[in-house]
């Protein structure tokens, strides 16, 4: 009989220096409790479907993995503080109590670690709660009371001070752009003083999979679109959102529309990153506080569009394709559409997986869960699921559109020695151009 | 060969979660409650409907009168050729005459089988069905006296074992709610006459003897589903064995000695076919009293005889009386050997799991199975299944 | 006063004045919560998202039925039992009538024993569930069970009665509904009615995101 795998990472031993200040993630729920929150936590029946959805729940069948679950720091604070008719239930002792930083800290790795923020719990939710914007709100009042992974944290503060999360500062750009420019033969615009469309990089991209940086820069050239990457703001990636740091996302935001403004860009291309797109296309405006200046796409919404104007042609291939559907960019993201019509362009043999679409299951590193050094092996574990996925279709060639996912996989695939290369969307189109 | 995963459960459970309650108390808290609400509607109907009883009640809302139309005036001159003691002696035989009323079984006066049934349920079914239940409570009493609890030789190992899946709890404590429910009510209704309206008077049974029949009209057809799941369910496994001889013959260790036993033992079995021979003969003649006008066509006559369908309820009276208490008896063993005669057994009802010792001793041979066909997923079972996380 | 005079006069209109103020004071207290603007840019209409996401989560939907299946057949068992023996059972219908003056066709019997069977086992069955499936163990707290048992004794009184020969037993039933609805605004009950805002909310968050959820 062999050993068992580690089910769950064990939760990091406490730094012996961090002060836990309950009283700010009390404060923290009770401002971010809107009718929203509020419908959500009076809805939740405890009826655990949730957890037949969550991909943590799925591999480990540990019930603390339970969706619903992480419900439960804010459901204490709005049944204390907030919930209507609580007055009456205080008179009668019937509230929950305060919350307190050893309970804080016994739900740290159900709020972090393990929730990729992928919404497949609400499609299965009787109620339709979305549990990902209620974990999204509890990290940041889980980050307000000095909790939080730490090198999560870093990556944010690192994007703050550096211009990225990887130490992409603007110098680091320049060269490495040069550098795949002269290598690759291919114009990349960098800093030009005006452009109708400014491109934006995710730093996993720039520094591990530069490739993809060359195929975009093909593809935007071959549709003839006057581009531009800005030193400015180039980061798309927003680990200020993932962290739970609205100050640093608002930073993130705020440089990017000051790169677009001042080239004055109509439009902002957001590579393939998926909580990237979330954070700019769905929550950029509310983070800034004003409408955005400009149109967000992603890169496949972008191609998509091209193909459909003719503007780009591809060389069909027979090979089969599978695609992977980022789960900011799908299910939460809405582009899920946009994707099959460049697949459809791209090879006469594409096969979904099952599920797939906005259905599909998670790559077990979204959400900043990528960065979270703990959660290592329980993403790896959930990495599974995918490779049944992907080999019950049988494809040669399994592609994706999110350097994320990409980077989550292939660490997961080393792990696991699955053979299996994956693949960026871009990067396979850029081969098959027509000229 | 003992489990390479050897961890303590008590300190593992104590490591778990704080929400995590013990399901056990939670389960008996249930049933407790059950049996609260039944009382509680009991109490509560005989304080109020004693003294005012003449005015609170009512024919029932479906109550059907036998007063028919007015027919043509009745012919005079009825001299036969039998006396008049032979014609009564008919009569009280059960002889169909002629009548107006053209409805089946209206040609009979006096209607003999009823009289038989009547006698056989009051002089025999009724005394000895109370003896027997009474019998066998006073033997488990006797019993717990004298043995008491039959404890676990060896101590707790700590290690579970998986003994129960998820889906058969679930259906095993539907099926147990169910039988309370029909059990309590059908009680009242079999021995509510004799033993409780001498107690609480006329006014007092009638409100309980109303509601206990209604409670169990509805929940019966709900029991023959479950009786049904119960059968698929557990039907693996339950089949009679060699082994099962030699148990018996062992007298299920109570002899002293060990008895061999599988997953199931022989007592085990053997309830589980005396609950599902008694579910069968219980939901048929339910049925039968349930839907006494929709019997399939065969079975309707429309004669002036007796109908068939009324001999057939006098019969199902009869078997769904004496099912019930062959049932209840087993059950009360069945009750009493899983929660208050034996440690270590509802546990296995309860969080599913039952501890490596206990199942030594009760079930060796399954519990040898078990170990050398441990896969890594069971030990992942039981390694969940000792954290608290059944 | 008799104990039906009781259940039926004031204890009725103290349980119905509860249970609508109460109901109203929570449901308006949770909008009045309020919720900031979204400033992006929609690709398709909020509205049409809330109201595809309150249809849609009535039913299974992203090919999770196996797995749920459980929950879809004792779930959809109680609540249309519920349901049907709420608004159409004999009895209730003509209480009905008896305090608004409107009335309207009710079951007839077999269709209230289907009904009542489903109500029951479904109900049953997802306490069960509740009790020995180590997710949902997690999960409940008291008031789920709590309001699982008040159900349950509502129905299980209201069969009691159902002879409708008793005065003592229709007050019984009474007045377990009036513990009920004095229970259920400050109870998970409330379910009942959130539902809508929760799909709503979500449904609209997604809607105008282009999906459906």
């Amino acid at each position: 009989m062999k050993d068992l795998p580690d089910t769950g990472p064990a939760t990091p031993p406490p730094a012996p220096e961090r002060k836990i200040d309950a009283q700010a993630a009390i404060d923290h729920f009770i401002q971010g409790c809107g009718s929203h929150i509020g419908s959500y936590l009076d809805a939740c029946i405890h009826c655990g479907q949730c957890s037949q959805a969550c991909h943590f729940h799925e591999v480990t069948q540990d019930p603390k993995y339970t969706p619903a679950l992480k419900l439960q720091p804010i459901t204490r604070v709005y049944k204390r503080h907030k919930a209507p008719l609580s007055g009456v239930k205080r008179m009668l002792g019937l509230v929950p109590p305060e919350l307190t930083p050893e309970y804080l800290q016994e739900y740290e790795e159900l709020i972090f670690d393990s929730c990729t923020l992928c919404g497949r719990c609400t499609e299965v939710c009787p109620m339709g709660i979305d549990i990902a914007s209620v974990v999204a709100l509890s990290r940041q009042a889980f980050v307000a009371a000095g909790l939080g992974p730490p090198d999560l944290l870093q990556a944010a503060e690192t994007s703050r001070d550096k211009g990225s999360p990887l130490g992409l500062t603007a110098e680091v750009l320049r060269d490495r752009i040069e550098w795949l420019s002269d290598d690759n033969e291919v114009e990349i615009p960098l800093d030009s003083e005006t452009a109708d469309v400014l491109v934006t990089v995710s730093s996993i991209e720039m520094m591990k999979y530069p490739d993809s940086i060359v195929a975009v820069a093909k593809l935007m050239n071959a549709a003839g679109v006057d581009w531009t990457i800005s030193t400015k703001g180039y980061e798309a990636t927003n680990f200020g959102y993932l962290a739970g740091r609205g100050d640093i996302a608002k930073i993130m935001i705020t440089r990017l529309v000051d790169a677009a403004e001042s080239v004055g860009a109509k439009l902002l291309v957001i590579p393939e990153c998926g909580h990237a797109y979330g954070a700019m296309r769905w929550t950029g405006a509310n983070i800034l506080g004003r409408p955005l200046p400009f149109e967000v796409v992603h890169i496949t919404e972008f191609v998509a569009q091209m193909i459909r104007d003719g503007k780009l042609k591809l060389r069909k291939t027979e090979e089969s394709v599978t695609y992977h559907d980022p789960c900011q960019i799908s299910r939460r993201g809405g582009a899920t559409a946009d994707a099959r019509e460049i697949l459809a362009a791209y090879s006469s043999d594409v096969r979904e997986m099952d599920p797939t679409g906005n259905h599909n299951w998670c790559c077990g590193g979204g959400g900043g869960v990528q960065a979270i050094g703990t959660a290592a092996d329980l993403r790896h574990a959930v990495f599974q699921i995918k490779i049944n996925q992907v080999e019950a279709t049988g494809a040669k060639t399994f592609v994706s559109a999110c350097a994320n996912c990409r980077l989550t996989m292939d660490e997961s695939r080393e792990v696991l020695h699955w053979p299996q290369k994956v693949q960026s969307l871009v990067e396979v189109l850029a081969d098959r151009l027509e000229n | 060969m003992p489990s390479p995963i050897a961890l303590n459960a008590s300190a593992l459970r104590a490591a778990a979660h704080p929400a995590a309650r013990p399901v056990a108390a939670w389960l008996m808290a249930g049933v407790m409650a059950l049996l609260l609400a039944v009382f509680v509607t009991v109490a509560l109907a005989l304080a109020w409907a004693g003294p005012a009883a003449a005015q609170t009640v009512r024919p029932p809302a479906n109550a059907t009168t036998n007063i028919l139309p007015p027919g043509p005036d009745m012919q005079g001159g009825v001299l036969g050729n039998l006396s008049d003691g032979t014609i009564w002696h008919n009569i009280r035989k059960g002889a169909a005459g002629n009548s107006q009323d053209l409805r089946a079984g209206s040609g009979v006066l006096i209607q003999s089988q009823g009289d038989d049934w009547r006698l056989i349920r009051d002089r025999w079914v009724l005394p000895i069905a109370w003896k027997v239940l009474a019998g066998v409570l006073a033997v488990l009493v006797v019993y717990y006296a004298i043995r008491g609890r039959i404890k676990l030789k060896a101590p707790r190992s700590g290690r579970v074992i998986p003994r129960f899946s998820l889906v058969e709890r679930v259906v095993h404590w539907f099926v147990a709610s169910l039988f309370i429910l029909l059990g309590v009510t059908g009680l009242i209704i079999l021995f509510g006459r004799p033993f409780l309206l001498p107690l609480i008077g006329p006014g007092a049974f009638a409100v309980l003897a109303s509601a206990a029949l209604q409670g169990h009209n509805l929940f019966g057809p709900i029991f023959i589903v479950s009786i049904g799941a119960l059968f698929f369910t557990f039907a693996r496994g339950n089949g009679f064995r060699w082994v099962d001889l030699k148990w018996l013959l062992k007298g299920g260790g109570m002899l002293g000695g060990h008895a061999s036993s599988g997953r199931y033992n022989f007592g085990e079995k053997s309830w589980f076919w005396w609950a599902s021979l008694c579910g069968l003969a219980l939901s048929l003649s339910g049925l039968l009293l349930l839907f006494p006008d929709h019997l399939p066509g065969f079975l309707q006559g429309a004669s002036a005889e007796v109908p068939p369908e009324r001999i057939l309820m006098q019969w199902a009276t009869l078997v769904h009386a004496i099912a019930a208490t062959a049932f209840i008896a087993f059950g009360l063993g069945h009750i009493y050997l899983g929660t208050i005669g034996m440690e270590g057994a509802l546990e296995g009802m309860t969080r599913g799991t039952v501890d490596e010792t206990w199942a030594w001793e009760h079930h060796d041979l399954w519990y040898e199975d078990h170990k050398a066909g441990a896969s890594t997923d069971t030990s992942r079972a039981e390694v969940r299944a000792a954290a608290g996380d059944v | 006063m008799s104990f039906l005079e009781l259940t039926q006069g004031p204890l009725w209109y103290l349980a119905s004045a509860v249970f609508v103020i109460g109901v109203l004071w929570r449901l308006i207290g949770i909008l009045r919560l309020g919720r900031s603007t979204d400033r992006s840019v929609a690709r398709a209409s909020g509205l049409g998202g809330a109201l595809k996401a309150i249809a849609l989560h009535s039913v299974p939907h992203g090919g999770n039925l196996k797995r749920t299946l459980y929950h879809f057949l004792t779930g959809y068992g109680f609540h249309l039992g519920l349901f049907v023996l709420l608004f159409f059972a004999a009895p209730h219908v003509a209480f009905i009538k008896g305090l608004t003056g409107f009335g309207w066709t009710p079951l007839p019997r077999w269709g209230f024993l289907i009904a009542a069977e489903a109500a029951f086992a479904g109900l049953i069955l997802m306490w069960l569930r509740r009790m020995t499936d180590p997710v949902m163990r997690r999960l409940s707290d008291a008031d789920d069970h709590i309001a699982t048992w008040l159900v349950f004794v509502v129905m299980l009184t209201g069969c009691l009665a159902l002879q409708e020969a008793h005065d003592s037993l229709r007050a019984l039933h009474l007045l377990c509904v009036e513990a009920l609805m004095i229970y259920f605004p400050f109870s998970r009950l409330m379910h009942a009615f959130t539902f809508l805002f929760a799909r709503a909310y979500t449904g609209a968050t997604y809607g105008r995101r282009g999906v459906t959820p």
